[in-house]
């Protein structure tokens, strides 16, 4: 299929969805013409309609190509080109003089993760301001920080997921809130729901909506109430209990603190047996469909509980995680073929058995994420550590992805200078006062790694970087030397790639570039926790007692009535029952939408025309409000306002709607937001752990 | 001849939609009303017994194409080994000059025109290109369940029978579509 003068280049493409997919690129005269994806043996790490589309965002005319400084007020978008130079000595001199004149505490570094790559992410800024003297950590992980505290409570670590060709090993597959089909978390992890299916599984979707993953891969839909999910667990676990169907040997030997758990669930403590007409109440569930389940999932083996994260998102998430891993040891699932240790559907860094050391979110230090507009705006006198001036944000679209937009905006309004560095005008970038232009991992090098799968990726440079564009490691250098840091180090970006890849499973370096992937070989699929199960004496669980800590000594020392040591339910603040729901009396979650990453994609037509960002309403919730398909309505609560069109259907449990996420903000004069970003309307407000409760919001919904 | 025509496993499809923009980048088609592939949602039911099915449409290189009688200048061909139905661009005098007629014709409504005055017809070829070098199609190459098959069309009635109806789709006997489908139920 080549054509003269034109040149094939594989690199893969490892968006914040969790997968990690061949493209093969054609480029002619120095311009990408055409993507293909993986063609060489199955299983091929195929790549989505986003992957497809990269060539309509690498070469959007909106692109950012020069660095920019803003005239006008903050926030307002306007901005006129300056010279790298001007942009570069602006910023290194902002970040001496807001160091030299407040301290280090008083500078923000505020990232998230982006492309999942090993070079060009967080690390050379990071590396850059420790360097210069420090900053205040921000920390919280949006994606799923209550089910990484969760795991590192119950099995002592975070890395915890089978593999997912695993999967083909399940006899009984529950997929609760868990929607790979359009949120990917790993390469051909769709492929292979369906082929278990194919091959007989059974698969049970427990979600508030009929997704498109419930819709084609299970045989029954289970419709449950946002922020009630820990109280079906456990209420699964009473039923196990009551029937005496749960693996006691394997709670004696692996665990510790199921007694107390269980005296929880009868009700020893409380009064209140935790039963399936208990959960009803709670879920919407009805006691027989909650009883069917914990009975089957109990009695048949192996069988895998897949933890979707988005329930974590919740006011007490990380409850939901706790239970759900509780009932993958009550039946024995964990550490077994075919089975799952029910903590994370969704597993990243650092996964076994990579060798390559992939970067980590540093956890649990500074200040949470959601606090930061009140670490802004009080800063000392609010108890907080610093008094925040200067914030670097890059690889996050703050503005449009953090919970309670109003409040986003009065933070960045306060600090006295805010460098982005972006591929687009965001909502973010629109708040710089510097402007870096970055590159698309189409126009730079680095290494990635499988979600799921046993995988490394080559990013290959395709292209040369569009106009002034530099990577994250250039811009971090070029601060380095005009900041007078004389350790930076001046490897480039290929000895640096070099040097991570030596001492690792892969044995040659320019095979591994010129192919885009390699595999790592193993005898049988990966399953975690294989040895702590097979030997636990030798192999004890990374936790206190070396066991599986169902009664969690961490959290035990909390002393938190709001972070039990055992899984309990806890009703979240904007529940059905809340007084809030007279006035606003629908269930707001915000799910990921199938044409995007988060909010990477929205500006791409090829994109944007396959479907219309939308509301989702039951026709009972519509019909009482008058509205019909297509109409535009008016979404709000006392936080904010979005007008948005109504997509009316059947697939979603009355008495909730969903926003998908990562719709660029289009606010007007008076902060309604005319874009269809949930993010005006949620609570800026962790769980106890740190969980990011995008999906615990009251709401109401009226014809515009 | 030996017709070549698709294999759409509809238990499989999860509407992502990878297929159509795998075939707008490949052949070049701008974001517009032109598309080679539809894939539309097939919803019935009631909450909490409901069911969707999303159905792959696109030119289903129709044994006896109505698009190819209905065309003024015969812009339209069959491929006598083949089967594959293409237009020829250069022949083709523009949907606004013959008003549509293989359009109106086509029972799946399986012409494509772009927002260009007097729009020339555009539609898929079953990546005749791709074939011809061994390669499949870009949306079967594309689909990340699988779910999209080309070969000679007896093979799929051999390995999967007779199969020529699924959700949503209305199997025209007439013009003989070639597609063979698993639908799901």
């Amino acid at each position: 299929m080549k054509q003269s003068n034109e040149k094939v280049v594989y690199t893969t493409c490892a968006s914040h969805c969790g997968g990690t997919c061949v493209l093969k690129c054609y480029v002619k005269a120095g311009v990408l013409t055409r993507i293909e994806t993986d063609d060489g043996k199955e299983a091929q790490l195929r790549a989505c309609a986003k992957g497809r589309a990269y060539r309509q965002r690498v070469y959007h005319p909106d692109r950012l190509l020069f660095p920019m400084k803003r005239v006008g007020k903050r926030g307002e978008g306007k901005f006129e080109r300056i010279t790298w130079d001007e942009a570069l000595d602006t910023v290194a001199g902002e970040l001496i003089r807001v160091r030299d004149t407040y301290g280090p505490a008083s500078i923000l570094y505020l990232w998230r993760a982006a492309d999942m790559h090993q070079i060009n992410n967080s690390n050379p800024f990071h590396k850059l301001l420790t360097l210069a003297g420090g900053y205040t950590g921000l920390w919280g992980i949006a994606s799923f920080q209550g089910g990484i505290s969760a795991s590192e409570a119950q099995y002592g670590t975070r890395t915890t997921d089978n593999a997912r060709d695993d999967l083909l090993n399940s006899r009984l597959i529950i997929l609760w809130g868990w929607n790979p089909a359009n949120t990917i978390t790993g390469t051909n992890t769709s492929w292979y729901l369906a082929q278990a299916r194919e091959a007989g599984s059974r698969v049970i979707a427990v979600d508030p909506r009929h997704t498109d993953t419930a819709a084609i891969f299970a045989d029954e839909w289970i419709p449950i109430r946002p922020g009630t999910d820990a109280a079906m667990l456990i209420a699964m676990a009473y039923v196990m209990i009551d029937k005496n169907l749960q693996d006691r040997a394997f709670l004696d030997r692996y665990t510790i603190g199921f007694e107390k758990f269980k005296d929880s669930v009868l009700g020893l403590k409380d009064g209140e047996a935790k039963t399936p007409s208990w959960a009803e109440q709670i879920t919407g569930v009805p006691a027989s469909t909650i009883e069917n389940l914990a009975v089957e999932y109990v009695t048949t083996k192996p069988a895998a509980l897949m933890t979707g994260i988005a329930p974590g998102r919740t006011a007490y998430g990380e409850q939901y995680h706790r239970a759900a891993m509780t009932l993958a040891a009550m039946t024995g699932n964990v550490g077994i073929h075919g089975g799952s240790a029910g903590a994370r559907a969704w597993e990243s860094s650092q996964w076994y058995p990579f060798k390559m050391k992939f970067p980590r979110s540093r956890t649990s230090k500074g200040v949470h994420k959601a606090d930061l507009p009140d670490f802004i705006l009080k800063g000392k006198a609010g108890g907080y550590p610093a008094d925040p001036k200067l914030a670097v944000i890059l690889n996050t679209n703050y503005a449009n992805q953090d919970l309670n937009t109003n409040k986003v905006v009065q933070g960045l309004m306060a600090l006295e200078f805010i460098v982005v560095q972006e591929q687009f005008m965001t909502a973010t970038a629109k708040f710089a006062d510097i402007l870096f232009p970055t590159t698309t991992f189409l126009e730079r090098n680095d290494i990635d790694q499988g979600v799921g799968t046993a995988f490394y990726g080559y990013v290959n440079k395709v292209i040369e970087p569009l106009g002034e564009c530099k990577s994250h490691l250039e811009i971090a250098r070029e601060l380095a030397v005009r900041m007078g840091i004389a350790d930076f180090g001046d490897e480039s970006e290929d000895e640096l790639l070099r040097q991570e890849v030596a001492g690792t499973e892969i044995p040659d370096y320019e095979e591994f570039k010129t192919k885009g992937i390699y595999r790592i070989k193993l005898d049988e699929p990966y399953v975690a926790f294989k040895k702590q199960i097979e030997d636990p004496d030798n192999n004890p669980f990374p936790t206190p007692s070396g066991k599986i800590e169902i009664y969690s000594s961490k959290w035990a020392t909390c002393n938190n009535p709001k972070l039990p040591p055992v899984p309990t339910y806890i009703e979240t603040w904007e529940s059905r029952n809340d007084p809030l729901s007279a006035k606003y009396p629908l269930q707001l979650i915000t799910t990921h939408f199938k044409r995007r990453v988060h909010a990477q994609f929205d500006n791409v037509p090829w994109l944007r025309e396959l479907e219309e960002q939308a509301i989702l309403i039951n026709s009972i919730d519509a019909q009482v409000r008058g509205i019909n398909k297509g109409d535009k309505v008016k979404v709000f609560n006392a936080r904010g306002m979005v007008i948005i069109t109504a997509a009316v259907t059947e697939r979603i449990l009355p008495g909730v709607v969903d926003m998908p996420e990562g719709a660029w903000s289009e606010q007007d004069e008076n902060g309604v937001d005319w874009g269809g970003n949930p993010n005006a309307l949620t609570r800026n407000q962790p769980s106890p752990i740190g969980s990011y409760p995008f999906n615990t919001c009251l709401v109401e919904v009226e014809k515009l | 001849m030996e017709q070549i025509g698709f294999f759409f496993n509809q238990t499989r499809c999860t509407g992502c939609y990878a297929c159509i923009v795998a075939c707008k980048d490949w052949h070049d088609i701008p974001a517009g009303p032109a598309s080679w592939i539809k894939i539309s949602a097939v919803e019935k039911g009631k909450f909490p017994d409901v069911y969707l099915g999303y159905l792959f449409t696109t030119c289903f290189h129709c044994g006896d194409p109505l698009c190819l009688k209905a065309c003024p200048v015969q812009a339209i061909t069959k491929g006598l080994e083949d089967g594959i139905v293409v237009v020829n661009t250069d022949s083709c005098i523009g949907g606004e000059e013959c008003k549509f007629a293989c359009l109106k014709a086509c029972p799946y409504k399986v012409p494509q025109f772009g927002t260009e005055s007097n729009p020339k017809m555009q539609k898929c070829d079953l990546c005749k290109d791709r074939l011809a070098e061994g390669k499949m199609p870009i949306c079967i190459a594309a689909c990340p369940l699988r779910a999209l098959d080309v070969a000679p069309l007896d093979q799929f009635m051999a390995k999967y029978g007779n199969m020529r109806k699924a959700e949503g789709f209305k199997y025209i006997k007439r013009v003989n579509p070639s597609i063979v489908f698993r639908p799901k139920d």
